[in-house]
This record gives structure tokens, C-alpha cells and sequence, in this order.
């Protein structure tokens, strides 16, 4: 009888067993390929498309689909179903959620081991989408504008909360790099918002002058923001029988991750080393052949600002205050070597394993190999590249502020490109109140898209 | 090693615990907290009472032939110390406003008619020891049914020593009386100094008994 070189048993036992071994690899990389076969960049681009065509409900019925199917996008997705909250004039629903998604990102930024090793043999959707550092300063923006929007209960409380938030991440970009904690690039806006509500108190002009030099250190170009720190040194909130009224303008589609095929560079190559050494006694292969990672999309837009008219009257065009685009960009960049090194020793493990398994099979497993290197194949092909982000997000955040005289008045807004006027213009009553704020929010995706407007008056209510 | 993976590597969750009143504060390893703000309105306040206490002689005397207590109007807090007290702020004005309103000395304004009458002013706290703008101010309070005899005015300063990588960094409160009556004005303040190390030896290499 003909006996195995490998395991000493008959040869046909030998091929029933390499059999059975390969058919439950097979099905083990099976359960594995169909975890990462598609990206959220593709399972979002339908309710992105509705949203950016205005309809609001189609979008969130999508998203809410989504939300539900999908477990690892659930917390973006929810952010996204936020926004849609928010500009159908659900404020308190948005608030919500977003507190939900800002609690869950705080949870997540501590690492799990157990999803880093679970992620090395499929790819990075299985990990836990803790956001981005500019993602998690948005979510507390959001907050207060949601909060603005109703009685402005919580929205000091957020922007003290912003602060805060701005103040780990800057410790924890100074841990990484072993910079200064002041270097941290961080928005504006956030400080703006804390010292455009600390300036309404009447009393708290420190504070105020305290954030808008903040703000006014990260963009020491921008003029509106010099004239709000002039006023709160030496001016007053607003002359009696005045209020002023500020308009928050979401401009342009906002930057999303797609997943692109890469050349690892020789950085993310060091680093991948590192990792493969760290888990077992495998070695980095000195080529590797292009890998997936996530991109940063960034949309044309062909609206630069929003210009506003109070009773027919131009008051001037909106400032920008988050460049979410920049932020978004910066931030990819300074991640890009760690996710490529990921990718790259994710290969190689995979590669690791798959050879393992052909060896204990022995040298004679014949079609069984040729089907193990098969599978193992799609086990690398069908990777995919985590794209998760708020994708909902404007390409930019921009305030203008007026004072106006309490009253009611009509609110014109216009899409502005270059000081023209290149789409439709909408409008909305307002109603000012003496010596108090009044928030109005406003979306132009695009020259052509229906934009939404929101106005609070909130103030009257108290 | 998969679950030996999941039992090391798994996320933590967040507890809470209630600080029982004779507990020390707890203290803040970047920026000043409860540690400092807690002695700072403590002893200005105390120093201000103790005082103002002495001068009682100079009160009205009431129908019941017992002296009325004088009105003061605390205006507000401003931090011009180098950090951001962020949500400590309204916390100071509160625990100032009760100890004084606490003390048999003061009666004091309710914070919302001060608002109320800054915001129908429109003056700067920092301009209402401008006479005239204190003269409005105040005809303001009074028409609402609140006559006043003081302003209060806080100020949260700071001074910052460094050595190498060690920071001291002094915290003084100034409470500000001013007489609108008569324009005179009192002045007292407290003082924390708080070191900032970025080693566990800082402590000891700076306050050690044999550096000088």
C-alpha cells in the first residue's frame, strides 16, 4: 500500500483529509471575503445622491435602511441621518443622535486588541470607526447648532465641550509627535461659537475675547473675525433696540473617502515591518504588489460663499470658518503611512497563512493546493479599504454676523461664486430680538442643488 | 490566543463615584480646579466680610432700630489669568453671590435683574466704574425696585514662573467694593500658588526644603 511522505497514513486517507482541511479553509475564507467585499463609499452614494437632490425623506428612509443592515457603518450613518435631521427642522431628533454617536466615538477611541488582530486577517471595516479628529470636533459643533436651533438650552455646554474635546486632541497630537500640544491645527469655528455666546451674556467679554483670539490665531486673515475681537475688547453685544442675527452657511459638497489601489512607500513599508515582526516570525516580502486604502474625494463645487440681504438690503457674503476640506486632507495625510503599513501586513499575514496551510498538507496536495492558492487570491482580492466618514458634511462652514433692528424681517440668501450670483436665491422670515442672538442655518451644496434654510427663534420663547 | 486577545485587548467602560464633602479635591495636572477656586473664594470672601463687618457703623439705621444691611450688586467675574476657567466661571460667581448673600453684612442683587439691567444699558461690566455710567447703571436697578450701595466686581489674575520643565503659576482673586455713593472702594484678594510638573521628581527637585 502506497503510504504518504507527509503524514505516514495511506495516501487516500492523506487525500480525504487534505480535502476536508481545504474545504473548511475555503469556507472560512468565505465568511472572511464576504466581511469586506463591499465599501460604505459605495453602500452610501444613493442617499448622498438624494440628499444633494433635496429629497430629504428618500435620503433618510436609505440611510436608515443602511443603518440597520450594516452594523460597522452605523455610528457615520448616523451622523449623516443627523444632518438630514437637522435641515428637515428636526433639531431635537439630530441632537439626539449626534450625542449618541459623540458617546460612542468618545467609548471607541480606546484600542481592542481583538478587533486589531480580527482586521489583520480580513481588513479595516471590522475595526471600530472611532472618527476622525476634525469628525469629532463636528459632531460637537452640531450639537450646538442643533441646540441653537431650539431653545439653546445645551449649547454653551457643547461649546465648553469643544474646548475640551480640542484640548485632548491637542495632547494626544503632541504625544504622537512629540510637538507642542499649541501647534495642533484645529477649527475655528468651535472657539468662535463659544465666544459669539459668551458676548451675548452682556457680562462675559473676557470670554469672549479670550475665543475669538483663538479663532483669530488659527485665521489671522480673516477680517470679520477681527471686527468681532475689536468689538468684544472695546464695543458692546449690539446697540439698544438692536439683535443680531448670524447665519451659518454650509458651502459646497464636503470631502468622502474612496477606495484606490497604492503603491506602499518605503515609510508605510518600515512600519508594516514592524507589525509583521510584532506578530509572528514573518518576514516582509521585498516587493508587494498594490494594495487598497482609503482616499479623500474632494467634489468641485462652483459655490464659494453665500450672500445675504436683510429686507432687500446686501449685508456681504458669508467667512469661512471650517475648512473641512483642508482638515480632512491634513488629517489623511498624517494617517496615510499607518493605514498603507496595515494594509501591507495584512497581506503578508495573509500570504503567511495561506502558505502554512499548504505546508501541512505536504508536498503532495495537488489540486487541493492549486485550490488553496485560489482562495487565497480572492482572500487578498476582495479586501477592501475602510471609506467610513461623515460623508454629509459641507466642503466648508461659514458665519457671517449682522446687527440688525428687533423686529421682523425677510432673510435672502444667494449662492455666490467669485461676488456672482449662480443659483437661485431662497428666503425666510426672521425675527429679531432686542439684545439677543438669532441663528439662521443655511446649505448650498452646488449652484444647481435645492438648498435648505433654518432659522431659529428660539429667544422669543423664554 | 484569539480569546486571550479578546479578554486583554477589550475596551473599558467609564464608572463614577460621589466625592464625599470631607474629601480633598482632586488636582488638576495642567490647569487650575476646585483644588485652587475653592480657597481663593473662601478667603477673599472672608477677608472682604470680615472687613466691611467693622464699617457697620456706618449703616442706616432701620425702623426697628437695627442697622440695614447694604445692597451690593456683583457685576460679574473677569479671568484675566493665562488659562481658560471654562465652566468654572458661572461656578465662582455662584459660590461668591451665597457666601455674601449667606453673610448678615450684604443683601445682594439677583443675578437676572443685574443682566437685565446690562442688557437694557448696554454697558461693558468693565465701564461701570465710569461715574456716570455707574450713575445709570444704577437708576436702572433702582427703578426695578433694587437700590444698590456697592458694586462687586471679581478679578481671577495669574502669574506663571517656569524652570525648565517645572511651572509655577500663582492664582489671585480680587473682589473690588466700590461705594456708588460716595466712589470710595475697597480692595482685598487671596492667593494659591500651584507648581506644574512634567516628571514625578519636579515636586520634590523644586520645593525641597534645601533649595532656596
Amino acid at each position: 500500500m502506497t503510504r504518504c511522505s507527509c503524514c505516514n497514513s495511506t495516501a487516500r486517507h492523506c487525500f480525504v483529509e487534505s480535502t476536508r482541511f481545504t474545504g473548511y479553509f475555503v469556507a472560512g475564507l468565505l465568511v472572511l471575503i464576504c466581511l469586506g467585499c463591499s465599501t460604505h463609499s459605495k453602500r452610501v452614494l444613493q442617499p448622498r445622491n438624494f440628499f444633494y437632490d433635496g429629497q430629504l425623506q428618500a435620503c433618510r428612509e436609505s440611510l436608515e435602511k443602511l443603518a440597520k443592515s450594516n452594523r460597522h457603518d452605523r455610528d457615520v450613518v448616523n451622523l449623516d441621518l443627523a444632518v438630514v435631521d437637522l435641515l428637515a427642522g428636526q433639531p431635537k431628533q439630530a441632537e439626539s443622535k449626534l450625542r449618541e454617536v459623540r458617546d460612542r466615538f468618545d467609548h471607541l477611541e480606546q484600542d481592542s486588541l481583538a478587533e486589531k488582530t480580527v482586521s489583520m486577517w480580513t481588513d479595516d471595516q471590522v475595526r471600530s470607526y472611532a472618527g476622525e479628529d476634525y469628525e469629532k470636533i463636528l459632531i460637537r459643533v452640531f450639537l450646538s447648532l442643533s441646540s441653537l436651533m431650539q431653545d439653546g438650552m445645551d449649547a454653551e455646554s457643547y461649546t465648553l465641550q469643544i474646548q475640551d474635546k480640542h484640548e485632548q486632541l491637542a495632547q494626544a497630537f503632541a504625544q504622537r509627535n512629540g510637538k507642542e500640544a499649541s501647534e495642533y491645527r484645529a477649527l475655528p469655528l468651535g472657539f468662535y461659537m463659544r465666544g459669539m455666546l459668551r458676548e451675548a451674556t452682556h457680562r462675559d467679554y473676557d470670554d469672549a475675547i479670550r475665543n475669538y483670539e483663538v479663532a483669530s490665531n488659527f485665521l489671522p486673515n480673516c477680517e470679520p473675525l477681527l471686527w468681532d475681537l475689536s468689538r468684544a475688547r472695546n464695543g458692546v453685544h449690539s446697540q439698544p433696540g438692536h439683535g443680531v442675527l448670524y447665519v451659518f452657511a454650509m458651502v459646497g459638497r464636503g470631502p468622502y473617502k474612496i477606495e484606490v489601489a497604492e503603491q506602499p512607500t518605503s515609510d508605510a513599508l518600515l512600519i508594516a515591518d514592524r507589525i509583521v515582526s510584532a506578530v509572528g516570525p514573518y518576514k516582509l516580502p521585498p516587493t508587494v504588489a498594490p494594495i487598497k486604502i482609503p482616499d479623500i474625494a474632494v467634489p468641485s463645487s462652483d459655490v464659494d460663499c453665500v450672500g445675504i440681504r436683510v429686507d432687500g438690503n446686501a449685508v456681504g457674503p458669508t467667512v469661512s470658518l471650517a475648512n473641512i476640506e483642508e482638515l480632512a486632507v491634513t488629517t489623511y495625510r498624517a494617517n496615510r503611512n499607518s493605514v498603507i503599513a496595515r494594509a501591507v501586513a495584512r497581506r503578508v499575514i495573509k500570504k503567511a497563512t495561506v502558505a502554512a496551510a499548504k505546508s501541512g498538507m505536504g508536498k503532495d496536495s495537488g489540486w487541493a493546493g492549486i485550490g488553496m492558492d485560489l482562495a487565497g487570491i480572492a482572500w487578498e482580492a476582495t479586501e477592501a479599504a475602510d471609506t467610513r466618514c461623515w460623508g454629509l458634511l459641507p466642503r466648508d462652514i461659514q458665519v457671517l454676523r449682522v446687527e440688525v433692528p428687533a423686529g421682523d424681517h425677510q432673510l435672502q440668501l444667494s449662492p455666490l461664486l467669485g461676488n456672482r450670483t449662480v443659483g437661485a436665491a431662497q428666503a425666510a422670515p426672521i425675527r429679531i430680538i432686542d439684545g439677543q442672538n438669532t441663528y439662521a442655518i443655511c446649505w448650498f451644496p452646488d449652484a444647481r442643488s435645492v438648498s435648505q434654510v433654518m432659522c431659529s427663534n428660539w429667544s422669543d420663547k423664554r | 490566543m484569539l480569546t486571550l486577545a479578546g479578554v486583554v485587548g477589550c475596551r473599558g467602560y467609564q464608572y463614577g463615584h460621589v466625592v464625599k464633602p470631607e474629601a480633598a479635591n482632586m488636582v488638576g495636572s495642567h490647569e487650575a480646579g476646585a483644588e485652587v477656586f475653592d480657597p481663593l473664594v473662601q478667603e477673599a470672601v472672608a477677608k472682604l466680610l470680615a472687613r466691611q463687618q467693622i464699617s457697620t457703623e456706618d449703616c442706616p439705621i432701620g425702623p426697628n432700630g437695627v442697622p440695614m444691611k447694604k445692597t451690593v450688586c456683583f457685576v460679574g467675574i473677569e479671568n484675566k489669568s493665562a488659562e481658560d476657567i471654562g465652566d468654572f466661571k458661572d461656578k465662582l460667581y455662584k459660590e461668591i453671590d451665597s457666601q455674601i448673600l449667606e453673610s448678615n453684612t450684604f443683601v445682594s442683587i439677583s443675578k437676572r435683574m443685574v443682566d437685565a439691567a446690562l442688557h437694557e444699558t448696554r454697558m461693558r461690566p468693565d465701564a461701570l466704574m465710569l461715574p456716570d455710567n455707574m450713575q445709570l447703571f444704577t437708576a436702572v436697578l433702582q427703578r426695578g425696585g433694587a437700590p444698590v450701595d456697592y458694586l462687586l466686581y471679581a478679578t481671577l489674575t495669574s502669574g506663571t514662573t517656569k524652570r525648565n520643565s517645572s511651572t509655577q503659576r500663582d492664582y489671585d482673586l480680587t473682589l473690588e467694593l466700590t461705594n456708588v455713593h460716595t466712589g470710595q472702594y475697597d480692595t482685598v484678594s487671596s492667593e494659591v500658588r500651584k507648581g506644574y510638573h512634567k516628571t514625578a521628581a519636579g515636586k520634590f527637585w523644586n520645593y525641597n526644603p534645601l533649595k532656596r
